[in-house]
């Protein structure tokens, strides 16, 4: 997986051609250049990458400073980790998958022993191996090496792309569970971004019957609308509309707001959601925004809204694959833009997404 | 309950023979004025209550210093108090539940029963609370209250009428450990060693706390938490810049992660260090509600899955208080520091008493 590293020359494994990967070699620097990979472990496998999108994090260690949050690249790093792509060869334990087989990839390996990994809250666990944060490589890469059990097989009917998008989507789904949306859930999101927007199409298929949306880009909450919002809020980033907005989204909800997603992560969000989120409720913040947030929490508090934290996922493929299959989720409208895995495509591809606006998701097709 | 009003007010009812009721009235800032007051008839599902003992609350104090807390404006005079207990004077046609001449504590909220909150048994929650001491709603430091017969908790014979007034603040320890479902296996940090963070304290334990650690600015308060079972105690500043370093220490003293951290203080500082302290996957209970506006390390936190709980009052904890207090599982007597009679001189006196703090945790009224 992550493991591997750069070719020094004349280190070349196998015939044919030399594995590339897109390297993160400086503030905005990435180079396709030679990615080694390791030898194949018993449990490994061992995957021609197909489709890999790019996320908001992977943007941000490009252009600002090579770090994201405490995560800090230090020496030259593989980048992407939403993917999915064909296994080429198995290691000799391996039993669930065979060369051939389509494969969407959960890119964190946690370490299995410690108390976290015991519990199930393997997101969490401090030893964390991750695509492409620091100090592991990444997957935008001719091929990858992987634990067998975080490959995933892809249903005939769902494609590589659907498969590579199953990262951002499991975010939105381990946000539902950790809010318990349910068919009694009317949910109000914050932020019609790619999370934003996963997040809705996640608790539409946990039953929520009346989903909001608010954002200060009319583009995005118009395709928020497409992908079937019951309503959408133009709000601003100005601190003084609180008040006004909460009684908008009131209004465009018309009933209780049970829980918020906070898929931005700003002060103003933050503020936003814990005001309008009725007696009882939860705020979810899935958007990581500012470190220190001013937020009106003991109002919150005496009114028992809780705040419930969110971190990428958990136990999240098997589902996100299910919705895909059955069609009770569909993600293709999100991935907006394509392009190449050549030194062009990739540099025109990341300044794509930093724009935002009307890129939504952008994906490379290897 | 908290109907009845001045004797200024024309009402139907007529006085009782005997004595007038009296109550202590809160007229304007700092002013506390003992005066009648006159009870509503009463209903059938109502019963009369002598109060015998009354305890002075935090908010109560910033009732009398402010005439307001938090969004409760005192507008008009209001009787005050309602951590209380008492004896069964009258009971109403309907009443089953207790007699005349039993001892029962009191819980002090009528809630509407008719909105989607009660009937989610969230009742803590409903809009329409009606609350002793909250204004409008008159309070309980009185002679005398009229309440529904289903608010009164009969008092078990090895429990004083002063423990039943302190099923009050234990119920938001209660209520607290409920939300944040502590157990046998959770390691508690409680932040502020005040009546609340005790009451919290005691009623960890209760719920099985294995490890329990109180922090506090103040060395006597801690000095009590100590006697009081905590299993270890940490003095604190007041300085945001020691965060950093006061969380290392609580997390040394707390030896295997803290589980659930309860702010019973709600400061940035606090709020701060807790989030900061409290183990990936863990919570923290928002208790105290001191400050509107917080500036707190949130996203870290929440990217750590760190949850914050908040707390409102209680709901549906007087029966397991009093059955802690019957089989001694919680002990609540040595919190109550300071006893004051009901006259003008006492009242005024036990107020400066508790809003001053420090060794006052709990004062308490003996009618």
């Amino acid at each position: 997986m992550g493991k591997g590293g750069m070719s020094q020359g004349g280190d070349e494994k196998g015939e044919g051609e030399e594995n590339m990967a897109a390297w993160l070699l400086g503030v905005n620097n990435l180079k396709i250049q030679p990615f080694i990979l390791p030898p194949l472990g018993p449990y490994d496998v061992r995957v021609g990458m197909k489709a890999v999108g790019i996320c908001g994090s992977d943007v941000h260690y490009l252009k600002v400073k090579l770090r994201c949050a405490h995560f800090i690249v230090k020496e030259p790093m593989v980048i992407g980790h939403e993917c999915a792509g064909i296994i080429e060869e198995v290691g000799i334990e391996v039993k669930s998958l065979v060369p051939g087989d389509r494969v969407a990839l959960e890119p964190g390996i946690s370490c299995w022993r410690c108390q976290l990994c015991k519990e199930g809250r393997y997101n969490l666990c401090p030893d964390m191996k991750f695509f492409a944060t620091p100090p592991v490589h990444g997957s935008l890469a001719n091929q990858v090496v992987h634990p067998a059990d975080l490959c995933f097989k892809l249903p005939d009917n769902v494609s590589l792309e659907e498969g590579a998008m199953c990262e951002p989507l499991s975010v939105g789904v381990h946000a539902c569970r950790r809010a318990n949306i349910g068919p009694e859930s009317n949910v109000l999101i914050m932020g019609a971004g790619p999370i934003g927007l996963v997040t809705l199409l996640a608790a539409r298929a946990f039953g929520a019957p009346r989903i909001v949306i608010v954002d200060v880009d009319d583009y995005r909450l118009s395709v928020a609308k497409d992908l079937g919002a019951d309503g959408i809020v133009k709000v601003s980033t100005n601190t003084q509309d609180v008040a006004e907005e909460v009684v908008q989204i009131h209004k465009a909800m018309g009933d209780r707001v049970d829980v918020t997603f906070d898929c931005a992560g700003f002060d103003k969000t933050m503020s936003t959601a814990l005001s309008a989120t009725s007696a009882g409720g939860k705020v979810c913040l899935v958007g990581m925004g500012h470190n220190e947030m001013m937020v009106p929490l003991t109002p919150a508090a005496a009114r028992e809204v809780d705040v419930v934290g969110v971190f990428r996922y958990k136990n999240t493929w098997p589902l996100c694959i299910e919705l895909l299959r059955s069609g009770k989720i569909d993600v293709k409208p999100l991935i907006t833009h394509r392009f190449g895995f050549s030194q062009q495509e990739v540099e025109e591809a990341f300044e794509t997404s930093a724009r935002g606006g009307t890129a939504i998701k952008v994906m490379f097709n290897l | 309950m908290g109907k009845g009003g001045n004797s200024e007010d024309v009402v139907a009812g007529k006085e009782e023979v005997g004595e007038e009721n009296m109550a202590a009235w809160l007229l304007g800032i700092k002013t506390l004025k003992i005066q009648p007051f006159i009870l509503p008839p009463l209903g059938p599902h109502d019963v009369k209550v002598r109060i015998k003992a009354v305890g002075i609350c935090g908010s109560d104090v910033h009732h009398f210093n402010t005439m307001r807390c938090a969004n409760f404006i005192v507008k008009k005079p209001m009787v005050i108090g309602h951590e209380c207990a008492g004896i069964i004077e009258e009971v109403g046609s309907e009443v089953k539940n207790v007699g005349v001449g039993d001892r029962v504590a009191l819980e002090p909220g009528i809630s509407c029963n008719r909105c989607n909150l009660c009937k989610n048994g969230q009742y803590n929650l409903c809009r329409e609370m009606k609350f002793f001491g909250s204004p409008p709603t008159n309070g309980s430091l009185a002679n005398q209250v009229v309440h529904p017969s289903n608010l009164c908790f009969k008092l078990p014979d090895n429990v004083s009428l002063e423990e039943g007034a302190m099923c009050e603040p234990l119920s938001v320890g209660i209520h607290a450990c409920r939300r944040a479902q502590v157990n046998p296996e959770t390691n508690v940090l409680i932040m502020g060693s005040g009546p609340i963070g005790l009451v919290t304290m005691l009623a960890a334990r209760a719920f099985g706390a294995p490890r329990i650690v109180l922090v506090d600015v103040d060395d006597q308060r801690l000095a009590i938490a100590k006697e009081l079972g905590a299993d270890d105690v940490i003095r604190v500043s007041t300085n945001i810049q020691d965060i950093d370093e006061e969380v290392a220490k609580l997390q040394t003293a707390m030896v295997s992660g803290v589980d659930v951290s309860f702010d019973c203080v709600g400061l940035n500082k606090t709020m701060a260090t807790a989030l900061n302290a409290t183990r990936a996957g863990g919570k923290v209970c928002l208790v105290g509600l001191a400050q509107s506006e917080m500036t707190v390390p949130l996203t870290p936190a929440a990217a750590r899955e760190v949850d914050i709980v908040g707390i409102f009052r209680y709901r549906n904890t007087w029966p397991l208080c009093l059955e802690f207090l019957r089989s001694g599982k919680i002990d609540v007597k040595p919190l109550i520091t300071h006893r004051f009679s009901f006259s003008q001189k006492d009242i005024d006196e036990a107020f400066e008493t508790s809003a001053r703090g420090g060794n006052a945790i709990k004062v308490m009224f003996n009618l």
